[in-house]
């Protein structure tokens, strides 16, 4: 998208001023989105999103820019801007730029942006029928796909032999979201399966024809749910989706974007235990085609597998490059952006709680009064104190071993530290669930996933009162 | 960028009519840490937004590559989304409004002033912050962000209007440790007028904030009188405001649905939308073209109108109340700054009747735990509890439910707290009764 030669120029104004690290992230993103209102095509647009970011690194100090013109003098300008903030001397000159091969771990059989949206309309308005005919309390059904292809290209340079990087991303999502009233209560029900992957995986592998009719039949009964009981009790929490606990409760804290200055309820923790022996946790940007998966990351660094607790304890972080400089560690193919309007930092890809051994079935029956939560909106997290919370979308009363009624509205909430401790029952059902996550470096796709798992006790919030 | 071009190009690829917005935007941010410029960032970008009506549908486009061919590529992208469109009718593009009332906010003293000085103020924050209380161990951040955007609006009905504003935003954040508890505070200053700023203030807002959370515990779950601090409650007008947008009212999924000119809440709530009102948020005209004008949504708790663009008016038969603002790829609802009607009483008059109750000072994953279409809430929430009339002891992972419709409903009492803390601007309230999770 820019020339090597306008690359060694940039870089090397960047460099200036002392900077032992600089780096160009040029980025052209075409979206293409389709949504249907009850079945008639509502909006269809497309957006390009184009563009590139400077980052000078300098010890643990960064400077970075970005801007929507990718011409000479723009580039330039933004550089020698970002320079000004630092005054030294020049300690590397960039003389060469070698382009690098990447290994494409996400194949892609029909590029999304080639399939008429006509063909995608089809699709959409079969999955409206199969959700608003199901039953007459269905009032509004939303149905939509969101393509997004990136061509990415890094320049970086440490030293004399600067590296080049071009990648790319190809994402698809697909989204119902059903609205069932009876006339006095309202409720909805939402599924978005996506994936780093080309129309060939929504067309014949995504059987969305059953996600559909899910979609339907839980709206219509969680309209019947009473309203979550309230206090501290035990909770059993679904495979897949259920991952968002994970996610919120250790991974963020686990990022070393939290952890390299001091901010996280683990920092310094490796070696320690921080969670239930039962427990090991990963973070995998190489699962070939996940929503959260990636060629490599956002500063050219290939991704990986990294293994975040074994057993219980805390064996790495995810690192990018300017908090690697803090913690002593090297990256690990773990710095993400939403795009060129945000400096990278380290952030989750696919996270989960790696399989355990117990039956997920037991689980249920062995537990005589609690909840099973079962869908999720999501949640937050403070990395500090490591308080969090989610929300459940869906759930049900556990009563003498039995998954019993329907309940909503209720949110878990703890900290990382003691609902990890507290996980007593890890079923073998590992399963993943797509989702998007907000932080620093703006929202990214990811994948959570877990299997089944039972926490001893956690706090519930809801308006149903005591749990009986 | 010549506009004339977009509309010769867009008339000879057959768009009947067409508007375009262009945005430029420029950003500096400045955070500390440890004594030192941690991060230092700059930016400058520009996007087009563009719509048009061809073969009699309305559709839009947007991009940010501002090259030779950016008009073609929207212009093309109109084309195709307006070819497999299928609402049943389509709003032509709007001529004008008879007056606008057009102020200046930008404020070149701002940009002015030096930026050695803004640094040195974040050192200085970040020093305070430090020796206010030995409990104090970490600034997590202090920093600075200042923004000055632009938006210019032509449509080939022959309306231009533009707007020019800045605005800066100073966050601190410390961590404060007492034994094995760790908590953290933020607090946040908005304007563009950096002699406003009071650092003294504003850092023993900070402290005030941290240090207080030390020793909380869990209340026992019931349902309490429960006071909603001005910067909390503004999260909940923000999502009760946007129920009242015509389009979900339309589409039978908003809990005000059938609710007009009844009343919706108490009669001591009255929100008023005020994007006329000189301040950082003041908006003119909406992005559909239309003067925006004071008005109240809500008034002694009675609801007085929905929130229309030119669409959504056009089939209730109404104007539009200069609410259409794009949301993503199309023209939807929002809001300019909104205004909620103070009370009279202190906040220490306020709470003086409550026997046992609780304060809630933060909350966390509303933005997840919100039902908007029903109204039905519950998310993580923080604060102290109220005892014969003063608050107490500080209460820490608790959690709040409710629904939005009964909340409004049962406020008993407003104060008088009038601080602008973002685009919603309320007071502390005190609700009747509400659900905290908590032993």
């Amino acid at each position: 998208m820019i020339s090597k030669s306008l690359a060694l120029k940039v870089l090397n104004a960047a460099l200036e001023t002392g900077g032992d690290y600089a780096e160009i992230y040029v980025e052209d993103t075409k979206t293409n989105a389709v949504s249907l209102e009850n079945g008639k095509v509502e909006t269809s647009s497309r957006n390009e999103s184009y563009g590139a970011g400077i980052r000078i690194l300098n010890g643990f100090r960064s400077a970075y820019g970005y801007t929507s013109d990718l011409s000479e003098k723009s580039l330039l300008a933004l550089a020698k801007s970002l320079a000004a903030s630092y005054q030294g001397e020049r300690k590397i000159t960039v003389k060469s730029l070698t382009k690098q091969r990447v290994k494409v771990l996400n194949k892609i059989d029909q590029p999304l942006a080639s399939v008429p949206t006509t063909e995608k309309i089809e699709v959409l308005k079969e999955a409206y029928s199969i959700i608003h005919e199901s039953d007459p309390r269905i009032v509004r059904v939303i149905t939509g796909f969101s393509d997004y292809h990136t061509d990415i290209e890094i320049f970086n340079a440490e030293g004399e032999e600067g590296k080049q990087f071009n990648n790319f991303q190809e994402r698809g999502r697909m989204t119902m979201l059903a609205f069932a009233s009876d006339g006095e209560k309202m409720e909805t029900y939402f599924s978005g399966p996506a994936r780093f992957a080309g129309w060939g995986y929504f067309k014949n592998e995504l059987d969305w024809r059953k996600e559909a009719k899910t979609v339907a039949e839980k709206v219509i009964m969680m309209l019947g749910a009473d309203e979550c009981p309230s206090g501290r009790f035990p909770v059993v929490i679904t495979n897949g989706w259920g991952g968002v606990l994970f996610h919120e409760a250790c991974g963020h804290p686990l990022e070393a974007s939290a952890t390299a200055k001091g901010l996280s309820c683990f920092s310094g923790c490796i070696g320690q235990q921080i969670a239930s022996p039962l427990v090991s946790a990963y973070d995998d940007g190489t699962i070939p085609n996940e929503w959260g998966s990636n060629n490599l990351d956002d500063e050219g660094v290939p991704t990986k597998k990294n293994m975040l607790i074994k057993d219980g304890i805390c064996v790495g972080f995810m690192v990018d490059r300017l908090n690697g400089r803090r913690l002593g560690m090297e990256p690990n193919g773990t710095a993400r952006r939403q795009s060129f309007h945000y400096e990278p930092t380290s952030r989750m890809s696919n996270t989960y709680i790696a399989a355990g051994k117990d039956d997920p079935e037991q689980i249920i029956k062995d537990t005589k009064l609690g909840v099973y939560v079962t869908n999720f909106g999501g949640g937050s997290v403070n990395p500090a104190t490591g308080e969090f919370n989610f929300s459940a979308s869906e759930a049900y009363i556990i009563r003498d071993g039995k998954v019993c009624e329907p309940v909503r509205g209720c949110t878990l909430i703890g900290t990382g530290k003691d609902v990890l401790m507290n996980i007593d029952r890890v079923g073998k059902d590992l399963a993943l669930g797509q989702g998007m996550c907000g932080a620093a470096s703006g929202y990214i796709p990811v994948d959570v996933g877990q299997p089944t798992i039972r926490l001893k006790e956690i706090t519930v919030g809801g308006r149903g009162g005591e749990l009986k | 960028m010549n506009v004339k071009k977009f509309f010769e190009l867009a008339k000879e690829k057959g768009l009947s009519d067409c508007q375009i917005q262009i945005s430029k935007s420029k950003s500096t941010d400045i955070g500390i840490f440890r004594k030192e410029i941690d991060s230092y960032t700059i930016s400058d970008s520009q996007s087009i937004k563009a719509c048009g009506i061809y073969n009699g549908k309305f559709a839009s486009c947007t991009t940010n590559r501002l090259d030779k061919n950016a008009f073609e590529f929207l212009i093309n992208g109109i084309i195709d989304a307006a070819t497999v469109s299928e609402k049943e009718e389509s709003v032509d593009l709007f001529e004008g409004s008879e007056k606008y009332h057009k102020k200046n906010v930008f404020n070149p003293a701002l940009a002015e002033f030096p930026i050695e000085k803004k640094i040195e103020l974040l050192f200085q924050i970040e020093k305070d912050i430090l020796a206010s209380d030995p409990r104090v161990s970490e600034v997590e951040t202090v920093s600075y962000r200042e923004t000055e955007s632009s938006s210019a609006f032509y449509s080939s009905k022959g309306l231009k209007l533009s707007q020019k504003r800045n605005l800066f935003t100073l966050v601190a954040g410390a961590v404060g440790k007492q034994g094995e508890e760790t908590k953290t505070a933020y607090n946040f200053f908005y304007g563009n007028d950096f002699s406003k700023v009071d650092e003294k203030k504003f850092v023993k807002e900070l402290i005030d904030e941290l240090l207080p959370q030390f020793g909380g515990t869990q209340c026992k779950a019931a349902k309490y009188p429960t006071v909603l601090r001005y910067d909390i409650f503004s999260s909940f007008v923000g999502y009760f405001i946007a129920s009242a947008s015509a389009d979900e009212v339309q589409r039978h999924t908003s809990f005000l649905g059938d609710k007009l000119h009844q009343k919706v809440a108490s009669k001591k709530i009255t929100i008023s939308e005020r994007p006329l009102d000189k301040n950082p948020f003041f908006t003119y005209f909406d992005d559909e073209g239309v003067a925006t004008y004071n008005k109240d949504i809500v008034k002694g708790g009675v609801l007085e109108t929905f929130l229309y663009n030119r669409e959504t008016a056009k089939k209730d038969g109404v104007s539009t109340t200069g609410n259409g603002y794009w949301a993503g790829s199309k023209i939807g609802t929002d809001t300019g700054f909104i205004k909620v009607k103070q009370g009279k009483k202190s906040f220490e008059e306020m709470i003086a009747p409550i026997k046992e109750g609780v304060y809630i000072t933060d909350i966390a994953g509303l933005g997840t735990g919100m039902n908007s279409t029903t109204g039905n809430f519950s998310c993580q929430a923080s604060g102290y509890m109220i005892r014969d009339g003063k608050v107490a002891e500080p209460l820490n992972l608790i959690t709040l439910s409710g629904n939005l419709l009964k909340m409004f409903a049962d406020v008993k009492d407003i104060d008088k707290q009038d601080a602008i803390q973002s685009s919603i601007n309320c007071p502390d309230v005190f609700i009747k009764k509400m659900s905290i999770g908590g032993k």
